[in-house]
């Protein structure tokens, strides 16, 4: 059974079908990859994923259970996590305390009661919060404000964020922007790194060379609608999506 | 020089309410981005409760008033949380700020019917102390005020800095949309944050009533006002900026109460909001960060 199916799946702002009948199904433990030109409709599908805004038309099921009616706090208890095309980081807090707030999985609240769970102080998530630092590279800089960091470690720290809540569907949605080539590789580790512990991942993006080494199957966009799947190497030979990249006719 | 040194240190110990209030006002801003106008009237309304237990148990020591009215606020707040804001669509900006408004002027008509508008004596503790230094004296009764509000603060600060309740409700403020997509539940925030400002309102309208020795209807328009001026010269959104700000308005006007008489008085805190509002619109502490 496939961990995220959409069906159908519509969503028009006005006159805009910014996402118009796109079936998709992400396998468990799946790097899926949505790629195709700006205003396509990746990031609209990543929103209604995540429950920003309701679908107009079809149905999107996660675990084989409708999303529809889950509000959007609680679609991170049901699994799903993700990371912003622009970054929203908690500015004024520090980067442990960004990890810290972001505990809100099942699992991390019925450790504690209530009280202790809001109340307590920072410390009692060390245990938590030591590996997502050391994952995101960020270990020496646990006290500084957010807003201080670089592009590239506010990226780093948003990814980390998002692991924070314990997501079996990480939604990542436009990570490598805005990175040099360097960082682009270390990002690809992570998310290699993320896709070994078992984490199910939908990614957009742009950037090809991401794309192409760490997806096992892509699904292309086009005004809102899919023109090809299949994976890396099928994605790379296919006239259409050519055709759509490049927009005159297919070579 | 003594009168007015005298004059300054009694208005800013008084000061002290005004801060709580401008917190009060400051803190629903900064994580709705929403004024809520029925603040001041709640806040005095937790005051008033505070006076019920009198009238159950005659004779409760003054604390217990004090106690009471904090408690009572804290359940206001969230009153005014319910009608005013959970079930109002919160993206039309109007919608909310006139529900406020309504909420203000019901409070307001339910004191002085229930109370047939004549003012009521609050009690107070340590009115009988005075530091005297030479002719310099310092009353008990606002020392007293100034210390339980002081303590309500750094309760609060430790609140907002030390838990994750505090964390989630920056993180709101900061950013919405990112707060939701971790699990926070905005809703049960903005909530608590109602609770949280109306306890501290609650102590707020107490303190003031046991400064000034009693409580009246007339109360609720000058402190939601007031409430509103330290909000503005402290910076939206600012807590720190509200807790100087209150200091420093209960300061000032108190000295110009010394030298221009109680008529005239608040026409020079207006003033002192006009210079605010052209030469530093931010406020003291413009608000750092915010929502986008």
């Amino acid at each position: 059974m496939a961990l995220l199916e959409l069906k159908g799946v519509s969503r028009h702002f006005g006159g805009v079908r910014a996402v118009d009948g796109l079936d998709l199904a992400v396998e468990p433990g799946q790097v899926f990859g949505l790629i195709g030109p700006n205003g396509s409709g990746k990031s609209t599908t990543v929103n209604l994923v995540a429950g920003l805004f309701p679908l107009t038309a079809g149905a999107i099921a996660f675990e084989g259970r409708s999303l529809e009616a889950l509000p959007t706090h609680l679609r991170l208890q049901a699994g799903i996590a993700r990371t912003f095309q622009n970054i929203r980081l908690f500015g004024q807090l520090s980067v442990w305390q960004n990890l810290w707030v972001a505990q809100n999985s099942p699992e991390d609240r019925a450790r504690h009661g209530f009280l202790a769970r809001w109340l307590g102080g920072q410390s009692g998530a060390r245990d938590e919060i030591l590996p997502l630092l050391e994952f995101s590279g960020l270990a020496h800089k646990r006290d500084e404000l957010a807003s201080n960091l670089s592009f590239g470690e506010q990226r780093r720290l948003e990814l980390a964020r998002a692991m924070a809540t314990r997501p079996k569907l990480l939604l990542l949605d436009e990570p490598a922007a805005g990175m040099n080539s360097e960082e682009v590789g270390q990002l690809r580790e992570r998310i290699l790194s993320l896709r070994g512990r078992g984490v199910t991942i939908l990614l957009v993006e742009h950037v090809m060379e991401l794309v192409m080494g760490v997806t096992d199957r892509i699904a292309v966009l086009n005004f809102g609608q899919k023109i090809a799947e299949g994976t890396p190497a099928e994605i790379q030979a296919d006239p259409a999506v050519r055709k759509a990249y490049l927009g005159g006719e297919a070579a | 020089m003594l009168d007015f040194l005298q004059a300054l240190s009694d208005g800013v110990l008084f000061g002290a309410t005004y801060a709580l209030i401008g917190i009060g006002f400051t803190l629903v801003f900064g994580v709705m981005h929403k004024i809520n106008m029925a603040y001041g009237a709640a806040s005095v309304g937790g005051a008033y409760c505070g006076l019920l237990v009198l009238q159950v148990m005659a004779g409760a020591p003054p604390l217990v008033v004090f106690f009471c009215a904090f408690l009572a606020g804290g359940l206001l707040g969230w009153l005014v949380y319910l009608t005013c804001f959970h079930f109002i669509p919160i993206t039309n900006p109007l919608a909310t700020l006139m529900a406020t408004v309504g909420m203000l002027l019901l409070i307001d008509e339910i004191i002085v019917h229930t109370t047939a508008g004549m003012p009521m004596a609050y009690p107070a503790m340590f009115d009988d102390v005075m530091l005297r230094v030479g002719e310099f004296t310092l009353r008990g009764d606002l020392m007293m005020v100034f210390a339980v509000s002081v303590l309500c603060m750094a309760g609060l600060l430790a609140l907002l800095y030390r838990t994750r309740l505090g964390l989630a409700t920056r993180a709101v403020s900061q950013q919405t949309v990112a707060a939701l997509l971790c699990g926070i539940r905005v809703g049960q925030v903005n909530a608590t944050t109602f609770v949280v400002t109306g306890l501290l309102g609650g102590i707020a309208g107490a303190m003031i009533g046991a400064s000034v020795g009693t409580l009246s209807p007339l109360l609720t328009t000058p402190l939601t006002v007031k409430g509103l001026i330290v909000t503005v010269i402290g910076g939206l959104g600012s807590v720190p900026g509200a807790i100087i700000a209150g200091l420093m308005v209960g300061g000032f006007e108190s000295v110009l109460q010394l030298y221009r008489g109680v008529t005239e008085r608040d026409l020079y805190v207006m003033l002192l909001l006009f210079v605010f509002l052209v030469f530093r619109p931010g406020g003291l502490f413009a608000a750092k960060g915010g929502r986008d």
